[in-house]
Order: structure tokens, then C-alpha cells, then sequence
């Protein structure tokens, strides 16, 4: 029944590149794409899966989550392959917390504090979203498990988040890690 | 004893019988009960005293209509006021009281106001209490004292509540047969379906009607489709849940009694408010039967037809045992003949001259008697109906009557007809239009993307009310783009009825404005001759005579009354029904909590903490924290029995002298890069920033539209195309905000990305003159010295190794660093300083100590010392406005109001005494002995006690201040005391700026 309960964690090692740039205008897509090595994300709220995790945040804007590790040199390769095009390349590592949930009631709790609909149906597997959650904004990305979710937060809140998520999972089966 | 229990019958669990207290005594009720019917199953009639007038009153009704029966239910902090009885459902050990009636209910002093009621008509309190206008103080603590039901508590609220958002295609409002209709045929079509309906029971009406549907018992009926509907997964049913708000957008809100049911302080969340976004609603709210209104029409025993025939056939109380029904129409039929077979006695009374269709033969084949053509004019008894006194009637409603019978009964059930629940449909913004041929108001058109349904769209048969929903389900559905399933539509049971004969105001043996009160609102105490009364005084608008006579206000917000008083105002207006409309209805459908409004965000939930990355350590280390913004900022860092102002002497000290440490990292930071950085900077800032070189810092200002300063900063250019902006604590958001709407609205054509580092970086400021050797201790990278690094540059480095961005700038006027690291190895690099200070003793400083040392040097702080009005020229900021570019704002620094020489500008004070530390807000006079109201000249911004020059300081913005060098002016103290203060430079250490530049 283990299997069942939902799972808050925070997860640590998580880097994120934080994109801007034109996919319409010179060089930028076909460069950032090429660096990623994975297609960027056109379409809104949606996530490209490959050997990082990059998700769509506007039209001129892309969070790319990585290994803490590799945020470094993916800084540094975007930057200078870039440097010709109006880009900008900002790591954002150290400001980013992220949140996993996990499990059966995950959408259940999202929905105590986030207007978003979170019908299996609406936000699908490749999902990302920035929203509002209780007070604090939050990237929520569908990971692509079933029922598994990432929510990145700004370091500052991430103490108000996990109690909040405590309280608000109060009534509903969530173990916390 | 249950003496109006019936033997057999009713959805109650007579297995289960309940204990419960009702004005402190004890009854008995069973599983199933509400406190109303389990009151009436005691013989209890009296259970409320009238608002103004103190008149004994009973149960009227049996729903969220019900006027008199207001309790509180519960006690301490978890008392729940001014709930209906009606609406309570009966728990083990429930307690709950009257809110009015003082000493008790059946003797209750106030009802004096009863005897004197001709002197207290409608505006009796504006007339009375407005003269002479100095006595209101002595009035009003006996208003206020009267005013009012229940009491709120007094403690905080124990329980758990919570928000929950939900999103669907169609939400029913309303599980009565039409409403169950729709849902079903939305869940067999596809649809997501929320389905809510305020009873503990889905079914309204049904879950006491004689009717059969597909030839069961209509309960039966309704297990079936609740059966049916709760097995989809996309389908919620939510019993005990008020649709209670219809906002914009189809933006729904209900407020769910989740343990209210089982008793108080129980495990769990007792209420739940959902925010439901639907694509389309279907309003199945019911309608509601209006009484009659007659003299004395609110004796305890007076109720509405459909309420008896509720309490008999759900509840199995017979609430009297002799009967009369008076009704002009047929519906009260159904309660004689549920009378008759609890086993009353019942004669009917109705002001028709043709009497009822198939229901009235029905009933005389039950030998019950049928006076035609009559009406009840009176009642008889005080506390209870003793008799009513009846009288032939035309059908004239001007006419005089002459009472001729005389009909001994302890119950009266009275039915004026039926008004659809129209209110949902109102909040929405769609308007209600009187239908004639059904002397009521109907949902006209829709504002929103929602139909009404049933007998809340004038449906008033069973048959009629299952199509209306089957045809509103499958029009949803299809809006929705569903293909709407088809549902054959169940048979019911029905029969024909006569026309009702519209009867606003029952005439009397007098003229209505001297016979006996005929009330209109009961909860309110507004009658005929208030109403008439208000008309004559002048009030011809609806709104208006409402607000005058307080018609339609209160719990029940005129469910019962509004319709027959606004007849009744359109016969003394001597208007059309239509014409005088409706008042608006607006949310809340019946009242809400507090707790479920608030829901979890309480306590420490209300507002997010923010915590820098080095919070810990702070927290370690005994610092108090002031909350900025949403921040949590050391405030002061004590040693040992330190109170504030002996650390902040201590930290200032130690600063000024040696070397200091804060936690800067709140500081909003920007990263502002591409092709047109410098262009989109120039706009903005009020300097020039294209003059700046790269690895300089620059401080910025900007203002809003209107020329006043919004926000300040120091900039960093780190590249040809790219700088480091930073903002004030509070301004982060919003500044980034302001400059992604010139970015995006208004010169799109500028090529310049900016993104958010606040987060990203921590900012430790380390400060003193022997800042530069502590970095140093510390392993720094670089050359720190003036000639390589000079005051207002950056420089990339690394400290003990880590990368930093170093700043050279300064917020307390001394040698100072500011050290911006990724937030990961900033509480890592906070200790390393640490311990390269030690040698230098090292102070930590928190905010207090960071506001007297800008202070002595005279920097400002945006929303301190300024408040919206203040120009940078105000400020005696010249130097920082560019005359070779245009920025926002500086236009409007043109203005002529903006050249006033006599504006408020920035200055110091000193107190002439040396010793008295303003209070910061202080407003300054200059003629002390001025009557009031006193003109003031300026006021204090900022104000401490300066350690460094031993002696207090504070800046103030002052008329035409800077001409008034060396004058004196006065301190206005709050105990009335005048203190004199010299106006004096703002800069009050180092005005040379030279300890910063070493």
C-alpha cells in the first residue's frame, strides 16, 4: 500500500538555466537547440525531454533543468554560442528549490492552493505551468511519471511552501521526506 | 416528550434517538432531524423574539428561508451565530439558544416595544436618535446593545477549514428534480459535473413530496440517480454544500458544512469553501412559497403550507393538531390532505372564488371543509395560534371585510403562492422579469453562461420541473461540446391545478394602517403600514424603501417577504409589479463563515516568511527579525542582555570604528542585458548611464510617470551590454514589473532582456575601515586596494575560491564591500568572513543599525523618507538628473506644482535639547501657540539616536526647507509638549564623503 501514499520531497542537485531569446529571429533556436542537443519547446506549458529537462515559461523564455553538476559548462557553452545573437543566459541555481510530489493525491493537494486545473486529461504528461500556489509562485512540470510532479520555488519561500504543503495535506494519505 | 411525533413515516431513524438543549433545556429527536423539526416534535412553538418589536415567534418554514428561528449553536470558540434552525441538523449533545429575548422567551422586557409599536414605525431610529446631535453618545450604547441576533466568539476559532478550487464543465446549483435531471443527463453525456445542493439529502422538494416518478416512491427516485451519479469519476456530488456566490467568468463559490452535522470540535475540517470555475451552470435552485399577509400573521403557529407538509412527511411531526390552510392557490391542497392523514383536523380557506382543480376534489372527498371565496384577516392567541377569524371576500383588495366566522385551530398553514430562488441567477448579472401569468419573478436573460431550471425558472409541475432540467443537462452538454446524451424522461405523477389568485395584502375589519400588524418581513418586523408609511414620507424606489424599512434585509435576505413587499409597495405607488422591480440580490446566497472565507490562510499561514539563505545563522545567533515586505530581516544582533538601542550603539560603533557585517541579500538584483540595454537604462534611470564604464557602479534613481522617485539602486555596468541592477527590498517585484511593461507595452522595439537574480544571489556588506583587510584574511583574488579597485566599481574575484561579484559601494558612508555569491555558499561565506574579521572583531549588524549609519550620511530611503510626492529636486538630488536625455518622469518635473520653492525638501533636525529622539511621523509647527487646527510645516522621516555623534538625528521633509538652514521649528509631541529642533544639513557625518573613498 507503500506505493499508494503521496511523497513530498525536496530534491537537491537540481540546476536550472534560465533561456531568453527570439525561436523566430536568427540564429538562437537552431544554436540553443544544438548546445541542449533537444528540441526547445514551442508550444505553451509544454516540456522537452531529453538529456535536460527544458521547459517552455513564454515566448522568449525557457528554464532549462539540469544536474546541478552540469550547469556550470551548460552556462558557459549557451553563453558563447550565443554571444552573436540577442540572447540571454542566466544561471539561476542558486535561487531554485525544487519540490517532488508524488503520488494519488498530488493533484488532490494542488488544488487546495492553485487554481489551475489539474485533470489528468488538462495538464498531461509534458506539462509545465507557472501558477500561483497558497501564496507563493511556483513552475509546476509534470514530469512525465505517472503522477509525479516538479515544483520549483524560489529559495525564500521554500520554507512557507513545505508548510504549507504540510498543512494543506493534513486530511489527505502524504508522507513527507 | 415528542408529542407531535408521528407514529410511522419520515426519512428519520427513529433507532437513533439524539440528546440535545435547547435554550438550556433538554429534549429528544431522532437521527435525521433538523434542531426545527426536533423542536416541533416537542410541542416547542416559541422559539425566537421579533428584531425591533420583541414579539414571540415561531417556526415559519423549513429551509434556508426560515425568518424567526436564528440560534447559536455551540459554545466558546467554536459557536457558530444566527444559524436557522431550520438548516441545523440534529447531533448527540447539540446545544443552541435563542438570539433574542432578554431575560428569557416567554418573558422577554423588550417586548414592551410591542405595546408602543405605532411610535416605532419604519425610520423610527433615524427620526428619533439623529437630535440633539451630542446626545448619540449616550444612544448608542443601548442601540448597539439591542441591535443585532447572535454573539460572535470571543476566542480564537479552534477548527480546521480549508479552500479547495475546482474546475468543471457544468455545475448544478441545486439537486431537486430538476436539478438532478440536468446532472444526469451532463454525466451520461461526458460532461464533468459538480453537483451541489445546500440539504444534508440530495432530492429538495422530492425528499417530501406524495409524488411518484417511473411509478416508485420520487425518494426512491432520487437514490437511483444519486446511486448513478456518484459512480463516474468525473462526477462530484457535494451534499450540505451552498452554492453561495455566482461571480464573473462563471466563477462559482460554496461553502461546504463538512462536520458541522456530527457535533462540535470534531477531528477533520469542518468546512470547506470550494472556487469552482465552470464552463457552464445550471441554477436548479427550487422556489420558495410566500406566506400570506394578514393581521397577526406572525403568531408561533403561522406557517407556510410547504413547511408543514415538509415536517410531516420527512421529518414525522405533525406541528398541530387542529388545522386551518389558507392559500390562493392549489399547491396548499397536498398539505390538507397530509394533515388530514396525521390525523388533524383541517379546514381550508381559500380567497379563490373557484377553489382548487383535481386536488380540491381530492380533498373534499377527504371530508375536509373548503370555504371558497374567503380569507383569513386575523389570529387570535399570543404566544400561539389560538383561532383565526376568517372573512367573506370579493377578490376587491381595497375593500373592507367583515369577519363573520370565527374558526378555533393551533395551527395555521398559509400558502400566498410561490417566487423561484432567482438569486444565483441575479448575482450572475442576469436580470429577473415579472411574469405575469405566474404573479412572480422569473430568470430573464443571462449574463453568464448558465440556465435556469425547474421551479426556479416558474416550473411549477413535477413533470414540467424534470424536463426543464433534462433540456437545461442536455444544453450545457452541448454547449460544452458534448453530444447530449439522450435520457427518456421519467414519468410523474401530477394533476391539473386552478389559476392562483394573486394576494398581496389580505384586507381587514380596519384600514392597514390601524389594524393589527400585518408583517411583511418577519425578521425584520416590517409590515403593511411601514411600507405604506415610507411611501407617504416620499419614498418612491424600491432600494430606498428597503433601506427605510429594512424589508428583505438580514440572514434570510427577504427569501420569504421581498415579493409580497414589493405588491405591496406597487399598490401604494399605484404602479405595475414590474415596474418596481426587484432589489439586487447579491452573494452571499445565505451567510458564510468567517473561518471558511479565511480558510488555512491563518496563523502562520496568513503570509509567507521569506528567509534569506543565512536566516539560520541569524537565528542562531539570537538576532530578533523585522519583517520587510514578506521578509524576515535581523533586525539587531544582542550580546547578553542587550536591549535594542544598547546593541545598535554597539553595532554602529563597531562599524564606524572597525569593521561590520550585514545580510544584505534581500536587495532586489536584475540582470539587464542586449543590443538596446543602454538606450531602455536611459529612459529609465533619471542619469547618464551611457557615460558609465564598464566595471563601474553608478547609483540610480527612478520616478514614476508623475516625476516622484519609485525607487533607488546601485548599478553595475559588467559588460558593454549588460548591467547588474539592483532595487530596494520592497521594490524587487514590482520595479522588475514596471520595466517589463515599458519593455513589452511600450518600446517593444528595444532589444534588452532582463531577468531576476534576487533569488539567485546573497549580498553580504561588509563594512568599516578595516573592511578591505578582512577580505583579504579572507583569500580574496584580487587587489583591493583604491588605485585598482576604486569606491563605485565591480570586479569579479574569488574569495577562499568561491566566485563572487564584489562590489565597492557603500550604505553607511565607510570603506565598505559588497559581496554577492550564489545563494548555495552564502551562509558558507558569511561564516569564512566571520572568521576573518575575528581579529578585527567583526560586528554583525541587522537593519536598525543599517538605517542610523545611512542615516548620519543622509541616504534616503525610498518609502521612508519618501511617500510618492517626493521629486528628486525635493530630495536635493539636482545632481542626479541628466539635462542631455529624457527619462520617465522628467517632464513632469517641469510642472509648475514641481518648482514650488515652498515644496516639502529633504533636511535634518537636531533637537535643541540634545537629547530627545523624535518619534519618527512627528509633525513640525512653527507658531507654537496657532488655535487649532494648527498648520504644520513639515514632518519627521527617520529618526535615531546616533552614537557615533552622541546626540540624536533625524531627517524630515520640510516647506521650503533648504532656505530655512539654522531656523528653528518645533516637534509636536504626542503628549501635547512642543520640542524645539534647528533645521540643519541631511548629511550629518563625513559630509566630505571621504572615509568611503580610502
Amino acid at each position: 500500500m507503500s506505493d499508494a501514499r503521496t511523497r513530498v520531497e525536496v530534491l537537491a542537485e537540481i540546476g536550472h538555466i534560465n533561456l531568453r531569446g527570439d525561436p523566430g529571429r536568427g540564429a538562437f533556436r537552431e544554436i540553443a537547440e544544438r548546445v541542449l542537443g533537444q528540441p526547445l519547446p514551442i508550444t505553451p506549458n509544454t516540456v522537452s525531454e531529453g538529456g535536460h529537462r527544458v521547459c517552455w515559461l513564454g515566448p522568449d523564455e525557457w528554464s532549462v533543468v539540469t544536474a546541478a553538476g552540469d550547469a556550470g559548462v551548460l552556462l558557459e557553452q549557451l553563453q558563447t554560442a550565443l554571444a552573436g545573437e540577442h540572447a540571454a543566459v542566466n544561471d539561476l541555481s542558486g535561487g531554485l528549490a525544487v519540490v517532488r510530489i508524488s503520488g494519488a493525491d498530488s493533484r488532490r493537494l494542488f488544488a487546495r492552493g492553485c487554481t489551475l486545473d489539474f485533470h489528468p486529461d488538462k495538464f498531461v504528461p509534458g506539462s509545465c505551468a507557472q501558477a500561483g500556489l497558497a501564496k507563493a509562485s511556483v513552475l509546476f512540470i509534470h514530469t512525465g511519471g505517472r503522477d509525479v510532479f516538479d515544483l520549483v520555488v524560489r529559495r525564500s519561500f521554500l520554507d512557507y511552501m513545505v508548510r504549507w504543503l504540510r498543512h494543506a495535506g493534513a486530511e489527505l494519505d502524504i508522507e513527507f521526506h | 416528550m415528542q408529542i407531535n411525533r408521528l407514529s410511522q413515516g419520515g426519512r428519520i431513524d427513529r433507532s437513533k434517538p439524539l440528546g440535545f438543549r435547547f435554550n438550556g433545556k433538554r429534549y429528544q429527536g431522532f437521527a435525521g432531524d433538523t434542531l426545527a423539526s426536533a423542536l416541533l416534535a416537542n410541542g416547542v412553538l416559541l422559539v425566537s423574539r421579533s428584531f425591533k418589536l420583541h414579539r414571540p415567534r415561531g417556526i415559519v418554514a423549513a429551509g434556508s428561508d426560515e425568518p424567526n428561528a436564528i440560534v447559536q449553536v455551540g459554545s466558546g470558540a467554536s459557536t457558530i451565530p444566527n444559524l436557522r434552525a431550520t438548516e441545523v441538523e440534529l447531533y448527540d449533545g447539540l446545544k443552541a439558544r435563542s438570539t433574542k429575548g432578554w431575560p428569557g422567551l416567554r418573558f422577554d422586557i423588550a417586548a414592551l416595544n410591542d405595546r408602543f409599536s405605532p411610535l416605532l414605525g419604519a425610520g423610527f431610529y433615524y427620526k428619533t436618535f439623529m437630535r440633539p446631535k451630542a446626545f448619540w453618545k449616550h444612544y448608542e450604547r443601548f442601540i448597539r446593545a439591542s441591535a443585532g441576533f447572535g454573539a460572535a466568539p470571543q476566542r480564537t476559532d479552534p477548527d480546521r477549514y480549508e479552500h479547495c478550487n475546482a474546475h468543471c464543465d457544468v455545475l448544478v446549483a441545486g439537486a431537486g428534480p430538476a436539478g438532478l435531471m440536468a446532472a444526469l443527463v451532463a454525466a451520461r453525456s461526458g460532461a464533468r459535473v459538480i453537483v451541489a445542493d445546500e440539504q444534508n439529502e440530495f432530492g429538495g422538494a422530492l425528499l417530501s413530496a406524495s409524488a411518484t416518478i417511473d411509478g416508485q416512491p420520487a425518494p426512491d427516485w432520487v437514490a437511483t440517480v444519486v446511486a448513478e451519479l456518484s459512480g463516474y469519476e468525473d462526477v462530484t456530488v457535494l451534499p450540505r454544500s451552498t452554492v453561495f456566490g455566482y461571480h464573473d467568468h462563471n466563477f462559482l463559490t460554496l461553502a461546504e458544512r463538512c462536520t458541522d452535522h456530527i457535533g462540535e470540535r470534531v477531528q477533520g475540517v469542518r468546512q470547506r469553501l470550494w472556487r469552482v470555475r465552470a464552463k457552464q451552470v445550471v441554477l436548479a435552485q427550487g422556489a420558495f412559497e410566500r406566506p400570506l399577509v394578514f393581521c397577526n400573521n406572525d403568531r408561533p403557529g403561522v406557517m407556510t403550507a410547504s413547511a408543514v407538509s415538509t415536517y410531516i412527511r420527512r421529518y414525522a411531526v405533525c406541528p398541530g393538531k387542529r388545522a386551518v390552510v389558507f392559500t390562493n392557490n392549489d399547491s396548499a391542497y397536498e398539505t390538507a390532505l397530509d394533515l388530514r392523514a396525521s390525523g388533524a383536523t383541517v379546514i381550508v380557506i381559500d380567497s379563490r372564488s373557484g377553489g382548487a382543480g383535481a386536488l380540491g376534489a381530492a380533498v373534499r372527498k377527504e371530508g375536509i371543509t373548503v370555504l371558497a371565496a374567503h380569507v383569513v384577516t386575523d389570529v387570535t392567541g399570543r404566544r400561539k395560534v389560538a383561532g383565526v377569524r376568517v372573512a367573506q371576500w370579493s377578490g376587491d383588495v381595497t375593500a373592507r371585510v367583515e369577519n363573520t366566522i370565527r374558526i378555533d385551530c393551533d395551527l395555521l398553514a398559509v400558502s400566498g403562492g410561490w417566487s423561484p430562488a432567482v438569486h444565483l441567477h441575479s448575482h450572475s448579472g442576469g436580470k429577473n422579469v415579472w411574469e405575469e401569468s405566474l404573479h412572480c419573478f422569473v430568470p430573464g436573460e443571462t449574463a453568464q453562461a448558465c440556465v435556469s431550471a425547474g421551479s426556479g425558472n416558474g416550473k411549477w409541475a413535477l413533470d414540467a420541473c424534470l424536463r426543464d432540467g433534462r433540456d437545461a443537462g442536455a444544453a450545457v452538454a452541448s454547449r460544452c461540446g458534448f453530444e447530449a446524451a439522450e435520457v427518456p424522461l421519467p414519468s410523474a405523477s401530477d394533476t391539473a391545478v386552478n389559476e392562483m389568485q394573486p394576494l398581496w395584502r389580505v384586507p381587514a375589519v380596519k384600514d392597514p394602517d390601524r389594524c393589527p400588524k400585518q408583517f411583511v418581513d418577519y425578521q425584520n418586523d416590517t409590515s403593511v403600514a411601514d411600507i405604506r408609511l415610507a411611501v407617504r414620507e416620499g419614498y418612491r424606489n424600491v432600494e430606498h424603501v428597503k433601506r427605510y424599512t429594512a424589508l428583505g434585509f438580514g440572514t434570510d435576505q427577504g427569501k420569504l417577504g421581498n415579493i409580497n413587499g414589493m405588491a405591496i409597495l406597487a399598490e401604494c405607488l399605484d404602479e405595475d409589479i414590474k415596474d418596481v422591480g426587484t432589489t439586487t440580490f447579491r452573494p452571499a446566497y445565505t451567510p458564510v463563515t468567517f473561518g471558511v472565507g479565511a480558510g488555512e490562510n491563518v496563523g502562520e499561514l496568513l503570509d509567507p516568511v521569506r528567509k534569506t539563505a543565512i536566516h539560520e545563522w541569524h537565528e542562531q545567533h539570537g538576532a530578533p527579525f523585522e519583517v520587510v515586505g514578506q521578509w524576515h530581516r535581523p533586525w539587531y544582533f544582542p550580546r547578553g542582555d542587550e536591549d535594542l538601542h544598547a546593541a545598535v550603539a554597539r553595532e554602529c560603533l563597531a562599524t564606524r570604528n572597525s569593521v561590520g557585517i550585514m545580510d544584505a541579500s534581500t536587495l532586489g538584483k536584475i540582470d539587464a542585458q542586449g543590443p538596446d540595454v543602454v538606450e531602455f537604462l536611459e529612459r529609465i534611470y533619471t542619469h547618464n548611464v551611457g557615460k558609465m564604464k564598464v566595471g563601474r557602479c553608478a547609483y540610480g534613481i527612478m520616478l514614476g510617470e508623475d516625476g516622484m522617485v519609485m525607487d533607488d539602486g546601485v548599478m553595475a555596468r559588467l559588460a558593454e551590454n549588460r548591467f547588474y541592477l539592483t532595487t530596494t527590498t520592497g521594490g524587487a517585484a514590482p520595479v522588475l514589473a514596471w520595466l517589463e511593461t515599458w519593455l513589452q507595452t511600450e518600446w517593444p522595439e528595444l532589444e534588452v532582456y532582463l531577468t531576476s537574480l534576487t533569488e539567485t544571489y546573497s549580498t553580504i556588506a561588509v563594512a568599516g575601515p578595516n573592511s578591505r583587510r578582512v577580505l583579504q584574511n579572507a583569500g580574496c583574488s584580487i587587489d583591493l586596494e583604491r588605485e585598482s579597485f576604486p569606491f563605485m566599481s565591480v570586479r569579479s574575484a574569488n574569495l577562499a575560491g568561491i566566485p563572487v561579484q564584489l562590489f565597492r559601494v557603500s550604505f553607511s558612508g565607510e570603506l565598505a564591500f559588497e559581496v554577492n555569491i550564489d545563494s548555495r555558499y552564502a551562509e558558507q561565506m558569511w561564516r569564512l568572513l566571520m572568521q576573518a574579521g575575528q581579529e578585527f572583531d567583526i560586528t554583525p549588524y541587522g537593519t536598525e543599525t543599517m538605517h542610523v549609519l545611512r542615516a548620519e550620511k543622509g541616504f534616503v530611503i525610498v518609502g521612508q523618507d519618501t511617500d510618492g510626492s517626493v521629486t528628486p529636486v525635493d530630495l536635493g538630488m539636482n545632481w542626479m538628473l541628466s539635462k542631455d536625455k529624457d527619462y520617465l518622469g522628467k517632464r513632469s518635473l517641469a510642472r509648475k506644482d514641481c518648482l514650488r520653492e515652498d515644496r516639502k525638501q529633504l533636511v535634518g533636525l537636531l533637537s535643541e535639547d540634545g537629547k530627545t529622539v523624535l518619534p519618527e511621523g512627528t509633525q513640525l509647527v512653527d507658531d507654537t501657540g496657532a488655535p487649532i487646527p494648527v498648520p504644520m510645516c513639515g514632518h519627521v522621516t527617520s529618526s535615531y539616536f546616533s552614537a557615533c555623534l552622541g546626540h540624536p538625528i533625524a531627517l524630515a521633509l520640510v516647506a521650503g526647507g533648504r532656505a530655512r538652514r539654522d531656523e528653528t521649528t518645533f516637534a509636536a509631541m504626542q503628549d501635547g509638549t512642543r520640542v524645539p529642533v534647528r533645521i540643519v544639513s541631511s548629511v550629518f557625518y563625513d559630509a566630505k564623503g571621504e572615509r568611503q573613498n580610502v
